[in-house]
């Protein structure tokens, strides 16, 4: 029964079983037969078939059909059976979890550990000077007797700097204020700089 | 009758907008020039850059001698304003007490070349005439003005199809990133100059600076040995930077539309990778090597201030 269940069902879904013997069965059987009409009504709705006059019964029907259809696709022991693994694999995976965590703090503590210890050596040794390479590509010696520059210094380089800038703007465009009367006056008189430049054209136009 | 006039007019201004648009760039550029000299006008522009709007007020105006009328003022922040009457141009600014110079243009976010005789540049610079769109609610015309190598910036102006008024500007690297704006937010064009630029005749300007023309033209001990082909000396002095109050030696170079400062001074550090700050389009270059401070400003691309700042040379001391 259950098999010849199956077979009306796949006739239904891909609407491609012509053989009388099925026919017949669905037929018969009264279950089947209504099981039959929904799937094709429901079919006939996806494909924008139905007339406008049944769609208010329809939507009952395909509710029932929505209802009934667990029973016939998907059986309860199945799904008692996928929760039973899902709960097992939340078990095996929450101590794996923990104890991923413990071990990178682990990792990190022994990480600490090794620092301070490489820290300490640099203590026993207060004369060593090592050499290294820093960012501005001039090597500077490094050690207890060597002070390095310390962040604050570092940002009041930092704040040096972008004065220097905006001094260097703020005078740039001074000059061209300046600047801008000799060019009017036409009294621009190539110097001997210029002379070295490799234009032969700025030479030419200005002449 | 009305309708048929109506027609003419219609006719006539789909004909001019065709004539216009297969002229070449540097006819754009022309009338540009002549617009910003001859026309009576009250506009406001921003320039946009580092995410930043900076408002601006402009009029310019041409009173009955002919004479011409400008006021350029920043609308936000300290007062910054320059004012021009004729040959004489005031600025006044936070930083200094007002002072006025002997020039014809006025020296602000717009390139003054713009207004002046624009066939200078053809050196360096091609003209391009690009297309057409919508700019200020008006049909504008875009104009390239294209660096013939790698070494400059590129500007676009987008130009007013019937006043030939600056309506946009950007500048924008070789590669058409843009780095600085100016976008025009309102243009009013008058037949006669408007009332702020006429209040310029009861107004007295500061007192005129007289620079010495030896003072822009000293003899310094040091050479640049590259620029990109165009630029021209245009002064060379020593003075002290007014905020550092740090000496240096000084050459300005132009090729007409953009400037290039160059500043040398011996530094207390003996050696400083080059540092690079960006205003906009303005680069800075800060670097030292073996004891002597260089700096190079303008708006460059920092490739072309980097080997214009290596090619300093430090002329050997002259043998008695």
């Amino acid at each position: 029964m259950s098999e010849s269940k199956f077979e009306t069902v796949s006739s239904c879904v891909d609407n491609f079983q012509h053989n009388e013997h099925t026919f017949d069965e669905i037929i018969n059987d009264e279950h089947l037969s209504t099981t039959w009409d929904r799937y094709h009504l429901i079919g006939d709705v996806l494909r924008n078939d139905t007339p406008d006059i049944l769609q208010l019964d329809l939507s009952q029907e395909i509710a029932k059909a929505i209802a009934d259809e667990p029973t016939v696709l998907a059986p309860k022991t199945n799904n008692v059976f996928v929760l039973k693994l899902k709960a097992k694999v939340v078990e095996f995976a929450k101590p794996f979890g923990q104890l991923a965590i413990a071990a990178s703090a682990a990792g990190l503590m022994v990480l600490g550990v090794q620092s301070n210890v490489s820290q300490n050596n640099e203590t026993i040794l207060p004369s060593q000077i090592v050499k290294t390479i820093p960012m501005a590509g001039i090597a500077e010696p490094v050690s207890l007797n060597f002070q390095q520059p310390d962040v604050a210094s570092q940002k009041q380089a930092f704040i040096e700097q972008q004065r220097r800038f905006h001094a260097l703007l703020s005078d740039h465009k001074q000059q061209i204020k300046l600047g801008s009367l000799t060019v009017n006056a036409n009294k621009v008189d190539e110097q001997s700089e210029i002379n070295s430049l490799d234009t032969n054209k700025a030479n030419e136009s200005n002449k | 009758m009305k309708l048929l006039s109506y027609v003419v007019l219609l006719l006539s201004i789909s004909f001019s907008a065709v004539a216009e648009e297969s002229e070449p760039a540097k006819v754009w550029l022309e009338r540009l020039s002549v617009s910003l000299n001859k026309l009576n006008f009250s506009t406001s522009f921003v320039v946009v850059k580092n995410n930043q709007a900076q408002p601006y007020h402009w009029f310019h105006g041409v009173d009955d001698n002919g004479k011409e009328l400008e006021i350029l003022s920043l609308l936000n922040g300290p007062r910054r304003d320059i004012l021009r009457k004729g040959d004489v141009v005031s600025y006044i600014e936070p930083e200094l007490p007002p002072y006025s110079v002997s020039s014809q243009k006025i020296s602000g976010p717009i390139p003054s070349i713009l207004s002046g005789d624009i066939s200078q540049l053809e050196t360096s610079y091609d003209f391009i005439s690009v297309g057409r769109s919508r700019i200020l609610g008006r049909p504008a015309q875009l104009i390239r003005i294209e660096a013939k190598n790698a070494h400059r910036h590129a500007y676009w102006l987008w130009l007013d199809q019937h006043s030939s008024m600056l309506l946009k500007m950007s500048i924008v690297t070789k590669q058409g990133q843009p780095l600085e704006h100016i976008q025009f937010t309102h243009l009013d064009i008058t037949d006669k100059p408007s009332e702020s630029v006429l209040q310029l005749h009861e107004t007295e300007l500061p007192v005129l600076v007289d620079i010495p023309e030896e003072y822009q033209q000293q003899q310094l001990q040091w050479n640049v040995n590259w620029l990109p082909v165009g630029f021209k000396q245009i002064n060379s002095n020593r003075h002290k930077i007014s905020l550092t109050k740090q000496p240096v030696e000084f050459m300005l170079f132009s090729d007409g539309l953009v400037d290039v400062s160059i500043y040398v001074n011996a530094s207390e550090e003996k050696q400083r990778n080059a540092d690079f700050a960006k205003d906009g389009a303005t680069l800075v270059l800060n670097q030292v090597n073996e004891g002597i401070e260089v700096s190079v400003v303008g708006k460059i691309p920092s490739n072309t201030a980097k080997k214009i700042a290596d090619s300093i040379t430090i002329k050997p001391p002259k043998v008695p």
